[in-house]
């Protein structure tokens, strides 16, 4: 897959441009799944992604290693869904705010709780996390990746990104233990 | 906001067995993984966003760096090679009165042409003791590497080269035996890269050499 990647950016480089597609159709789907909760918004995920593909295929000469795309698209999507939470409308209801799903009896336990139940109190419990800590977890538990490729992603350092994800999980586990328990 | 216990974070950071905590952490591990398992499942998006970015990269202006054959061309030429002569004595005798001719002229910049009105001359020096190769990618040459190499002939570490740009603004980086991107210690000035990392890239400004 490592290799794949650096052939298929020395196609695109050398001028096929329709090649870019299978890079697309490779990292779309974990792109979309990390702006989606980065923005709690799927619209404005898939335009921040779009908004990163159409720059890093601008700008693909300039990827410095190209096996190791997957974090340069990931940094560059941070970047563009930072800069969308920054000068997101303010007519745009963040899902901290947005009204509570109707949640079981407080004797119910995480397992009876209906799937889409589950999601919403997720969903809920991480947007309502500062963005540098939500996106910490997102990276780190719903994109799997090493603390390392972490620190390609954000440029942040190791130590600063592992006290991220574990206040992420306290609050996280802190929030979600209040309904199941 | 109570701490987590400190097997249960080396656990979820796959340092630890989960199997190994006792039952409660054992417990609020299930609880994050679960959630984390249900984060991966987001709903498809409306639009795919693969053709809106195809349809929108197919209108970029596609560059094509140099052809393989062209590449190789001028690979040859630059690839030092041993050339013998067999000259007459008076033809050696000659070529030395040329050279040293052409020794004793003043220097000009080199292999670098003449640059336009809107042109300038850019010269690039880095200190990499030790490389093999040291070349420059930017803004100017689409950040193509092959294009601007710099050269280090009498091997004291010094790479130098020169260039003639268009005048103005250009970003640019140092790439050292071909896989390490570094900012020019001597630009003075840079600029965020625009990736969001904090990496920058320098920045050079050329004047038209036809400005006093």
């Amino acid at each position: 897959m490592v290799n794949d990647d650096a052939d298929v950016v020395a196609r695109v480089l050398a001028g096929d441009g329709e090649a870019f597609g299978i890079l697309i159709r490779r990292y779309e789907p974990g792109l979309l799944r990390f702006a989606t909760r980065m923005l709690g918004n799927p619209d404005a995920a898939a335009d921040a992604v779009a908004e990163s593909l159409v720059r890093a295929y601008r700008h693909l000469a300039q990827c410095r290693d190209a096996s190791r795309l997957r974090s340069w698209l990931y940094r560059i999507t941070g970047n563009r869904c930072r800069s969308h939470l920054a000068r997101r409308h303010t007519t745009d209801i963040p899902l901290s705010e947005a009204p509570a799903p109707a949640l079981a009896e407080a004797s119910d336990t995480w397992e009876v709780l209906e799937r889409s139940e589950q999601v919403a109190l997720v969903e809920r419990a991480l947007a309502a996390l500062p963005a540098e800590k939500r996106e910490a977890f997102v990276l780190k538990h719903v994109e799997g990746m090493s603390y390392e490729e972490m620190a390609a992603v954000t440029g942040a350092r190791i130590p600063t990104l592992k006290m991220r994800v574990h206040r992420a999980r306290e609050a996280l586990l802190e929030a979600l233990e209040e309904v199941v328990r | 906001m109570n701490p987590i216990d400190p097997r249960l974070q080396a656990a979820l950071d796959g340092e630890r067995d989960p199997a190994e905590l006792p039952a409660d952490l054992r417990e609020a591990y299930a609880l994050l993984i679960s959630a984390a398992e249900l984060l991966e499942a987001t709903p498809p998006p409306r639009v795919s966003v693969a053709n809106r970015v195809m349809t929108e990269i197919r209108q970029i202006p596609v560059h094509v760096p140099p052809h393989g054959s062209v590449r190789r061309v001028i690979r040859w030429f630059g690839r030092p090679r041993a050339v013998t002569l067999r000259l007459r004595p008076v033809w050696t005798l000659a070529l030395a009165a040329s050279l040293a001719a052409m020794l004793l002229l003043p220097w000009q910049q080199g292999s670098v042409r003449n640059p336009g009105d809107t042109e300038g001359i850019a010269n690039f020096v880095g200190h990499f003791p030790g490389a093999r190769s040291v070349e420059v990618v930017g803004s100017f040459n689409n950040w193509t590497r092959g294009l601007l190499h710099l050269s280090d002939d009498d091997h004291d570490g010094i790479w130098h080269g020169a260039a003639v740009l268009p005048a103005g603004a250009h970003e640019y980086m140092f790439v050292v035996d071909g896989e390490r991107w570094v900012p020019d210690p001597l630009a003075g000035r840079y600029v965020d890269d625009g990736f969001g990392a904090g990496q920058e890239n320098s920045l050079l400004f050329v004047r038209p050499a036809a400005q006093p």
